[in-house]
């Protein structure tokens, strides 16, 4: 695992406020945020609609929705899922070990207007376990608030996963589709979101809406972050306004001219800058590596990383490592199998793996046409320098 | 109106649900069902209720399509 990377800004510094001198204790905390104030659980269903909040994990769920989701009385828990098991993405453990106790407002905050007992932390990494144990014992937050290490998987940091290894099972998904709102922790309701949106709504609750409007979007305010990596001269974790274009982000990191990957390894490649549109993730390839030889390591990656619960999946992504390796070598077959095999996969599964696995190789093959016929015709002549980092190494 | 539903972390592609059910349920390359992703008509409920008893995996449902 690679150690925290430089955090820059891009207009307002608010979630990443001060972090540039380094871990945010209590009393630093304070000074640079101010002290959170009490709300209630209409005041947040008010801001959260108010400014369009949507969730940060990736699904971009709106939290207005997933509040009133909840019943009236009786929710069990507040979950901060802090898996962040996409492996390009840093900005949820940055959060964790540089920020936490903007993050811990934003979740007791919410669990106290939710008469919510518990507060769960599930995080993969100890570096960002031990910035949140040190924080919480910096608070006096008379609730139950835990830290759990759950194990660092892909579809480990899937929501229900996570719910499922906090009650000490397996870190996989379950068959059926439950909501955490309604089935959550231990079976009660569970608000659950990802890191970053529990900073946002610490954020949002200090600003009030107007103040959180002040920047991005009239239709989705605010700031995110982004982890921009690849072939950039500064790699790193960036606090944007949104509605940012990527072309902007690309020149401020440094970015290679060549082809840019939107929303990691369960996202798309571009043929063309588009808008962000919510995807955390940047990196860009460059040009001087062979993109199916990248393409083909992740694929052999994301094909370990399933849970091996759904045969679509298992069998699915083995093949489609077959498939690439075939088409690498020239191999016109591989490249008609792997067409067929992306169409059998998605919505087949307990989870969304297998599905952002083929949009990601999907959208690989039709970026990478010309890179397919170099392939079939012989080769692209690159060499494959591991500008997509695969965890763990290349098998 | 209803639907079948599969739970993919309990199938193991035994492949009862095809055969029971021909028309709403094919079989891919590795031997697992494909639904054809429409609503189960009232005249295939019988055979449909039958598959699900069937599987050995107990990974199909047929749930009451409810849009939420």
């Amino acid at each position: 695992m690679k150690t925290l990377l430089a955090t820059s800004v891009i207009g307002d510094a608010r979630l990443l406020a001060g972090v540039e001198r380094g871990r945010l204790d209590r009393q630093n905390h304070l000074w640079t945020h101010g002290a959170p104030p009490d709300l209630t659980r209409a005041n947040y269903q008010q801001l959260c609609e108010a400014v369009g909040l949507k969730g940060r994990g990736g699904a971009a769920f709106p939290v207005a929705r997933k509040l009133a989701d909840l019943p009236d009385r009786g929710v069990e828990a507040v979950v901060v899922n802090g898996s962040e098991s996409e492996p390009l993405s840093r900005k949820d453990r940055l959060l964790l070990s540089l920020a936490p106790h903007l993050v811990l407002d934003g979740a007791t905050g919410l669990a106290r207007a939710l008469g919510a007992p518990h507060v769960l932390i599930a995080v993969h990494d100890a570096e960002s376990a031990q910035s949140m144990r040190e924080a919480i014992l910096e608070r006096d937050d008379r609730l139950a608030i835990e830290v759990t290490e759950t194990p660092d998987r892909f579809v480990a940091g899937e929501a229900r996963a996570v719910l499922s290894a906090l009650e000490g099972g397996p870190a996989v998904p379950p068959g059926r589709k439950v909501l955490p709102t309604r089935q959550g922790y231990h079976r009660r309701p569970t608000f659950l979101s990802n890191v970053e949106t529990f900073a946002q709504l610490a954020v949002l609750a200090r600003l009030g809406a107007r103040g959180f409007s002040a920047t991005g979007l009239s239709t989705a305010p605010g700031t995110q972050l982004l982890t921009v990596d690849g072939a950039v001269q500064r790699p790193g974790v960036i606090e944007t306004p949104t509605g940012i274009p990527l072309d902007t982000v690309l020149q401020f990191a440094g970015a290679e001219p060549g082809p840019v990957l939107l929303g990691g390894y369960h996202g798309r490649w571009l043929s063309q800058p588009v808008p962000l549109d919510g995807a955390s993730i940047v990196v860009a390839l460059g040009s001087a590596t062979c993109p199916l030889g990248e393409v083909y390591q992740v694929a052999q990656w994301l094909s370990a990383q399933s849970a091996g619960q759904c045969g679509p999946c298992v069998f699915g992504l083995a093949s489609l490592v077959d498939d690439f390796a075939r088409l690498l070598h020239g191999d016109v077959n591989g490249w008609y199998d792997a067409q067929r095999h992306l169409g059998l996969i998605p919505g087949r599964g307990a989870c969304a793996h297998p599905d952002g696995a083929a949009r990601f190789l999907t959208s690989a093959l039709q970026v990478f046409d010309d890179d397919v016929r170099r392939h079939l015709g012989g080769g692209c002549g690159r060499p494959v320098l591991g500008v997509l980092p695969v965890p763990g190494g290349v098998a | 109106m209803s639907r079948l539903e599969i739970d993919w972390t309990r199938c193991d592609g035994h492949g009862l649900c095809a055969t029971l059910l021909g028309a709403a349920v094919e079989l891919d390359e590795w031997g697992y069902p494909v639904l054809r992703g429409r609503e189960i008509t009232a005249g295939e409920g019988p055979d449909a209720r039958r598959a699900v008893l069937a599987c050995p995996a107990l990974a199909l449902r047929l749930s009451r399509s409810v849009n939420r």
